[in-house]
């Protein structure tokens, strides 16, 4: 039985027994849905639709209905694919990583957080998909003949190595999700009246794989649980290093730099804890889970967004240096441009809420205030989407040949897509908190004595 | 022991009918008589079927049967022209014809695939190289708005009751006969339309859309000639060009070909080019020195350049340099103008007499036939019309309601003519107005012969069967006058005693026993031209790609960019910066770059023209204004209709510059359709280029080495390179040269590979979209005030000094780079193709697997030169891109070698590996080595100045091999390592320190 | 007389902890022990040899490894070595570290989804199964210890005693 010091601050609040936390965790399942979360869920929908549409539209009639030209060939379509991704790495790291340094501050917040990876990735998934000319031969980019004979795939794409490192962390990701489900899912199943909805008690009997939790199985559930975590920690790594390598491997000035698979992962984490951040602060509201969300675990992740967000500034900054360095004037030109180029508000906005605004966590008043750590999280959010449409539209749209320089604007499809990805995105979380255990109560259970506020009494 | 069944054939049998009996003994009723036939040899012989007749028979049969099998398809499918026997399908045939049709004047030859003319490409036997214009001039023989058969007030009638008509009303006509056509070369037409003319008493008046009045009559009364002199511009060692843009338009008798003869850097020696011009022409471009000039000044400065010459006065400073080369080349020199204006010419004349370039530079005893327009009779016939005197007007191959600057009262009088006839292909501005069209057939149906100069004859031929109920205006002028033979047989008849016929069909031309003209020596009183205009000035000009507009309805030529302003679909006021700042007119890029512009009021003495776009164009003369002729059309068809303002009407008394020219701002803004936006190099080595001087002192010049600092010493790029590298040595390795010095921008190549690779047409909209389709194109590069030194000198920080180098020079030097695929050996779009759509070939292409292709673009954003192009929609069969390609009829051009990229899929420049494949199976059949210049691309075989070279690096013999290892060799953006199949040749100017 | 199961029902897991020793001390074997989370020191005290899925993964890794290595050395280099984009494909170790992310993402996705399977198959847990837990609460915040014995009373004492709040016993027919 582990003891931890008394000076932490407990990560549970209230008198919690065992049972309390089966019942606060069990209600949002069991009971029925407020007002609030119908509303949310509703504006989500109608964006989803939006989405549909656009995306239909899209492939019913050509990719030129966006606002893609012969000199910038990617635009809001790859920035909303590597900021998705990059958000769903949040959740592995959560899990993973701290749960290899035994951070037991993770159990309140992991499954949301893997719930929230698997979202994220999904969206992700969605854009190199569409992006396509032809998207209906998505499949050419498997490793199988075509059907005259051996053109296989090219494994020095660097897109090729995206194909397989996003499915593989999809895949991964979801089975570490759902090992951890498994005994929650038991409970819930148990905490099911099988008179009342005995429709429910089926689905929970089917998803809980029959869990009933010996000993033994703990034993290997756990053994699962750890090689997971690190098996998980360098794919998160390499996800959005491979992501980056998109870039790296190029020879466009502004993509062409070495820095970037740090770069994109210490952005990849920043910009997923700033979304575990913003979807966290509304949940705990909404299903009422104040006493296992505390101040304390926004604290700690607001800490890990200040890291990060400096990490990422010094990012940029080596890469202006790095520029002005290597004395490539086309090296050169390319950063000028971003930062004084047609583009400059876009940089400016990078900039601000990437690394300016994190600058205010170092205040303990302000990493410790809800209201601002929201609002903090969405500027994130919002920074590291201009990031990537920094990195990719300012480096293309102006590169080696001034001939054939110009510009990019979004069409209404554009912003359809990115904006009814978003609404997707909350219809699959929302529909998640309302149906899955969204605390790993198992697990917390087992610090119920080491860290919450009855025990450090 | 087997018992013997027995079975009855019938009751009959088992009855023992005797007749049964007597059957089975003999079986034939009759007897045959086999033996008294074949066996006695006399009455075999007798016989009225001999054994010839059988085998005339057996052959009667069999040929009738092969006939009845292969006749009237074949027929329907393949037009033959000549011996069927030749054509196989899938393999191309290739006829010599001719292309005049009033400016453009060319020798070609027409690439034909299973009977449709696909491809037009220079006749090497002769200097007349086709344009742009004359290159797509196949589109527009499968143009849909074409006329299908006579019209009559805009019925359609029957050519039987046209043609009885017309002769009755002919014969019965009160009031001249008139027949307006452009300028005839064409010496059987000639003798046609005499004949007519017997017949009805008719006049003949020959007019030329863009005049050269000024021209002939001077020269009429400086050496008793109304003609054109022909130019030896390679034996002009200092070529003075006051506004005449003859690497354009001027004369339209491709010059280029002596032009860049006398300007190759190798021999050391280049000629002295000044260009003394309003608007940035072509010629403008490409001179050694430009000074832009407002019209009037012109004027002044010929006539200081002559009493300068004369030592009657000091020289003007700007043409200095000028007057003292000039009179240090005479008799290598040569000045020429583009003026209108007959005493401007007088005193040209008089110049290059006193320069006894007469007889050196210029022919006049050999002259060039190709203009004979005269406006005075244009403007009486225009009078007699209103005044009633004119009962038949014929009109072919003019369209004069929309080409005179009069056609209002033009068209007034049509309606005072009794019988008015046009030939023109389609329901032109003129045929609109005019009682019968009797269309003519477009060049590639037809016959015809051409006399350019007076010492060679060349001829057209049928390409094609005749697409519609056409028929030749020389066949209408027969059946009018009575004649029933028709035009081939007369044509043939004509030439048959002079040429020897089938041979000169063959080539497509024939020197005659050369008659010269006797031209008296120069006497013209010489008068004062000096002129003091106010106000701006206006100086119009043809289009590089539209030109007189008589091709409007051509999709490639609309969406042929300018070589100057890179912009298409459109023409536009050009602009210098500084006058549009008086007139606060600016130029601005909206969100998605495409540029757009202030609109202005245009006002010429008494003509308006409202909401004409202004566009901002570096190098023109400040205070002045420049407008393209030839667009404006309204009844063009589909494409041509409503694209730009028509010129045409501002030039009063065919005078193409005018002065106190008014423009006011009026409300909205236009958008032009650009292919560059931006226009400078940015202090980029992208075009490398260095004066003659320093290139004889030192070949490299301009082009130094490019080395990498490494442990080993300075190494080439391709020495440091960390991959073993695949092998090009062996077999074919296929490389492109382009001589930066050569190439003068004309655009033949653009729309060369344009018709050969079914590139599409996207129109204005998608070309604003930066979506044009070309897979080579010609970048243009002005030069900045801004360059890397100069911001040292002014010790400016970076970012002001990218901002200052944006902006083009007042007067800029251009440079033209064609660019297409580089083929990079180290393809940086190969490498990241997740489904290998796109890979290298063992011969140096870069090849693009279309149907592999998903379409995820990051090869063309990998691409340092953008030379990837996406199919952004379906571009054939779409009713939303309505050109070529989407109907029947404009399918015909598309070449069957090169497939038809559907969209979602990346195309791009293949280095027309369907010609090299064709080359190499040619040199199999044929068991030979593929030689050098058998291998060509569509861009190499159009340039005019053979700056494009294309060939086999492996071939030791190879053109491409030794220019592979010329000192002024580069590849484009070779830092990067690309390793491309494609290099360039520095640029040379002739120009003093 | 007849064998009987009899689940002692705990409400803490220490309690259970030292009862779980006390029971194995007397060497009574305890037939399964089902907690709502997972107690540390109980596989000891159950004395269970730790399991070897961790092993396992580690094979189901070099195989996915393996897997990669000749899958990119048939495809690039065997099967149809192209020119793409003058990468050397004449040998696989000078066109191999182009396919090092590959190699990596094929280990991890073998290594992780075989050792769950083979969690899931050991554990016997697949949709459609049912719970085996005699007491539902046990996924709540009940421990419960069952043992088989035919000495029903010596075992419900000794469970008592070591401070089972509860105890249920049933026969085995």
């Amino acid at each position: 039985m582990q003891k931890e010091s008394p000076i932490r601050e407990p990560l549970i609040l209230g008198n919690k027994s065992y049972h309390d936390i089966t019942v606060d965790v069990a209600k949002p399942v069991l009971a029925k849905a407020n007002k609030m979360w119908w509303i949310v869920f509703g504006i989500s929908l109608v964006l989803f639709v939006w989405w549909i549409l656009s995306v239909g539209y899209t492939i019913g009639t050509g990719i030129g209905v966006w606002g893609l030209n012969k000199t910038v060939g990617w635009a809001w379509d790859i920035t909303n694919f590597v900021w998705w991704v990059g958000i769903g790495h949040a959740g592995t790291l959560i899990s993973a990583v701290l749960l290899l340094f035994r951070q037991k501050w993770r159990l309140s917040i992991n499954r949301s957080a893997e719930a929230m990876t698997i979202f994220a990735v999904v969206q992700a998934a969605m854009f190199p998909l569409i992006h396509m000319g032809r998207p209906w031969l998505g499949y050419f980019v498997f490793p199988i003949p075509n059907n005259f004979g051996s053109l296989w795939v090219n494994f020095n794409s660097p897109l090729l190595w995206d194909v397989f490192a996003i499915s593989t962390y999809f895949s991964v990701s979801f089975v570490f999700w759902y090992v951890g489900l498994i005994p929650d899912f038991a409970m819930i199943r148990d905490k099911v009246n099988e008179k009342y909805w005995p429709l429910r008690k089926k689905i929970y009997s089917i998803l809980s794989f029959g869990w009933s939790g010996k000993a033994k199985d703990w034993q290997r559930f756990e053994e699962v649980s750890l090689v997971l975590a690190g098996l998980a920690t360098p794919l998160v790594f390499s996800v959005h290093s491979i992501v980056s390598f998109d870039f790296a491997t190029s020879v466009i000035p502004g993509w062409h730099t070495t820095i970037f698979p740090p770069y994109f992962v210490a952005g990849a984490v920043f910009s997923g804890f700033a979304m575990v951040q913003t979807l966290l602060l509304v949940m705990r509201k909404v299903v009422g889970l104040e006493a296992y969300i505390t101040i304390k675990h926004v604290e700690y992740m607001n800490i890990v967004i200040m890291l990060t967000g400096n990490l990422v500034g010094i990012a940029y900054l080596t890469e202006l240096f790095m520029a002005w360095y290597s004395g490539v004037e086309f090296e050169q030109y390319a950063f000028l441009n971003r930062a004084t180029g047609p583009y400059w508000w876009a940089y400016w906005s990078m900039m601000t809420c990437n690394v300016i605004s994190p600058q205010l966590m170092w205040f303990k008043k302000l990493r410790t205030n809800i209201v601002f750590t929201f609002i903090l999280a969405l500027f994130v959010n919002v920074g590291m989407w201009f990031e990537r449409f920094v990195i990719i539209v300012t480096s293309l749209h102006r590169d080696y040949l001034p001939s054939s320089w110009t510009m990019f604007s979004p069409t209404f499809v554009d912003i359809g897509i990115f904006v009814g990805s978003i609404g997707f995105f909350f219809v699959l979380f929302l529909l998640y908190s309302r149906t899955f255990p969204v605390i790993a109560q198992a697990e917390l259970k087992t610090i119920v004595k080491s860290s919450s506020e009855q025990y450090k009494k | 022991m087997t018992k013997q069944k027995k079975y009855w054939k019938g009751l009959a049998e088992l009855a023992n009918d005797p007749a049964i009996e007597n059957l089975k003994h003999n079986e034939f009723v009759e007897k045959i008589p086999v033996d008294d036939f074949l066996g006695d040899g006399e009455t075999l012989s007798n016989t009225s079927t001999s054994r010839r007749d059988f085998l005339k028979f057996l052959g009667f049969s069999t040929a009738a049967a092969t006939l009845a099998a292969c006749e009237t398809p074949v027929i329907k499918s393949i037009p033959y022209v000549i011996k069927p026997e030749e054509i196989t399908p899938g393999v191309a045939n290739w006829y010599a014809s001719t292309f005049y049709d009033g400016n453009d004047f060319a020798n070609v030859l027409v690439k034909t695939r299973e009977g449709r003319p696909i491809f037009i490409k220079p006749n090497d036997l002769s200097s007349a190289a086709p344009n742009a214009r004359v290159i797509s001039s196949v589109l527009s023989l499968y143009d849909s708005n074409r006329l299908k058969g006579v019209m009559k007030n805009g019925e359609s009638v029957s050519w039987s009751d046209a043609d009885t008509d017309i002769k009755d009303r002919l014969s019965s006509i009160d009031g001249d006969v008139v027949v307006l056509t452009n300028t005839i070369i064409s010496p059987t037409t000639k003798s046609l339309l005499n004949a007519f003319s017997k017949k009805y008493a008719a006049k003949h008046v020959q007019y030329d859309a863009i005049s050269h009045q000024g021209m002939l009559d001077a020269n009429k009364d400086s050496f008793g000639q109304r003609v054109l002199p022909s130019y030896h511009l390679d034996k002009a060692d200092v070529l003075v060009s006051f506004g005449a843009d003859f690497l354009g338009n001027w004369l339209n008798s491709s010059f280029e070909k002596q032009y860049i003869a006398n300007r190759n850097p190798k021999s050391g020696k280049m000629s002295r080019h000044f260009q003394i011009e309003t608007n940035m022409s072509l010629s403008g471009s490409n001179a050694d020195v430009r000074i832009p000039v407002k019209p009037s000044e012109k004027l002044n400065l010929i006539e200081n350049l002559y009493n300068a010459l004369k030592g009657n006065a000091p020289a003007n400073d700007k043409i200095k340099d000028i007057v003292s080369e000039l009179s240090a080349a005479k008799g290598k020199s040569l000045v020429i103008c583009d003026s209108n204006d007959k005493a401007v010419q007088i005193m040209v004349n008089a110049i290059n007499d006193m320069l006894g370039n007469y007889g050196k530079t210029i022919d006049l005893t050999q002259p060039s036939l190709l203009r004979a327009g005269d406006d005075n009779a244009v403007a009486q016939l225009v009078q007699d019309m209103n005044d009633g005197k004119v009962g038949a007007l014929i009109i072919s191959g003019v369209n004069p309601s929309y080409t005179l600057a009069n056609a209002e009262a033009f068209n007034e009088g049509l309606k005072k003519v009794s019988l008015t006839i046009s030939t023109a292909l389609s329901m032109d501005e003129t045929s609109t107005n005019v009682e019968y069209v009797c269309p003519d057939r477009h060049y590639l149906e037809s016959w015809g012969d051409a006399k350019a100069t007076l010492n060679q004859v060349a001829f057209t031929q049928p390409t094609i069967q005749p697409l519609f109920d056409s028929r030749q205006f020389q066949e209408s002028l027969m059946t009018w006058s009575g004649d029933d033979s028709d035009y081939y047989t007369y044509l043939k008849n004509y030439w048959r005693s002079k040429v020897s016929w089938s041979s000169s069909l063959h080539d497509g031309l024939v020197e005659l026993s050369s008659d010269s003209l006797s031209v008296s020596s120069f006497s013209a009183n010489v008068n004062s031209i000096s002129s003091q205009a106010n106000g701006l000035e206006l100086a119009l000009y043809q289009s590089n790609s539209i030109g007189d507009g008589s091709q409007s309805n051509n999709p490639w030529l609309q969406e042929l960019p300018d070589p100057i302003t890179r912009a298409c679909w459109d023409n536009y006021l050009t602009i210098s910066a500084t006058t549009a700042r008086e007139n606060g007119l600016t130029n601005w890029n909206i969100s998605d770059g495409a540029l757009n512009g202030d609109m202005v009021r245009l006002t010429v003495g008494d003509r308006v023209i409202e909401n004409v776009p202004v566009l901002i164009q570096p190098g023109q003369a400040i205070g002045t204004l420049g407008l393209a002729l030839g667009y404006g059309r309204t009844a063009a068809g589909k494409v041509g209709n409503g694209v730009g303002v028509n010129a045409y009407s501002l030039a009063i008394d065919n005078n193409y510059t005018l002065s106190d020219v008014k423009i006011e701002k009026v409300e909205g803004e236009h958008g032009f359709a650009s292919v560059q936006l931006h226009h400078t190099m940015m202090g980029r080595d992208l075009i490398k280029e260095t004066t003659l001087a320093e290139y004889i002192a030192d070949p490299k010049a301009g082009n130094p080495d490019l080395l990498f600092d490494t442990h080993k010493g300075k190494l080439f790029a391709d020495e440091v390179s960390l991959w073993k590298e695949f092998d090009h040595e062996t077999g074919h390795f296929w490389n492109l040269s382009i001589d930066l010095t050569s190439c003068i921008g004309c655009n033949a190549c653009v729309v060369a590979c344009h018709s050969e690779n079914n590139v599409p047409v996207v129109g204005k909209e998608e070309v604003r979209k930066s979506r044009d389709m070309h897979w080579l194109r010609i970048d243009r590069y002005f030069s900045s005030d801004m360059t890397e030194e100069v911001a040292e000198e002014q010790g400016l920080g970076a970012v002001s000094k990218y901002k200052a180098m944006e902006v083009p020079s007042e007067n800029p030097d251009v440079a033209f780079q064609p660019v297409m695929c580089q083929h990079c050996n180290h393809a940086p779009c190969e490498t990241v193709c997740p489904v290998a759509a796109t890979s290298h070939s063992a011969e140096g292409q870069n090849h693009m697997a279309y149907n592999r292709c998903v379409g995820t673009r990051y090869c063309a954003n990998n691409c340092p030169y953008k030379v990837r192009r996406f199919n952004w929609f379906d571009y054939a069969e779409n009713d939303a891109f309505d050109y070529n390609m989407n109907d029947d009829l404009g399918k015909m051009v598309l070449n069957p070698d090169v497939t038809v990229r559907v969209r979602g899929v990346m195309e791009k420049c293949s280095m027309c590996i369907q010609m090299i494949q064709k080359t190499k199976l040619d040199a199999k059949r044929d068991g030979r080595k593929v030689l050098d210049k058998d291998a060509q691309t569509a861009c190499s075989i159009a340039c005019p100045t053979n700056a494009l070279v294309f060939g086999d690096v492996n071939d030791e013999s190879s053109e491409v091999r030794t220019l592979k290892s010329d000192e002024r060799k580069y590849f484009l953006l070779e830092a990067i390592n690309t390793a491309p199949s494609v290099f360039y040749q520095t640029k040379i100017r002739n120009r003093k320190a | 007389m007849s064998k009987k199961v009899i689940y002692g029902i705990f409400d803490d897991e220490e309690v259970l902890l030292k009862s779980v020793k006390e029971v194995r001390s007397k060497d009574i074997s305890i037939k399964e022990v089902y907690s709502p989370f997972p107690i540390h020191g109980l596989d000891h005290a159950l004395g269970l040899e730790r399991t070897r899925l961790a092993i396992a993964a580690f094979i189901y890794g070099v195989i996915g490894c393996a897997v990669a290595i000749l899958m990119t050395y048939y495809i690039m280099i065997l099967d149809w070595p192209q020119n793409i984009g003058g990468k050397p494909s004449f040998a696989y170790y000078l066109n191999m570290p182009a396919f090092v992310p590959i190699i990596f993402e094929m280990t991890v996705l073998f290594s992780a989804h075989l050792m769950v399977i083979t969690y899931l198959f050991k554990s016997k847990l697949f949709p459609g199964q049912e719970s085996s837990s005699p007491d539902p609460r046990t996924t709540d915040d009940k421990f419960l210890m069952e043992i088989e014995s035919d000495d029903e009373k010596k075992i419900s004492d000794l469970l008592k005693k070591t401070g089972a709040t509860e105890i249920n016993v049933k026969d085995i027919a």
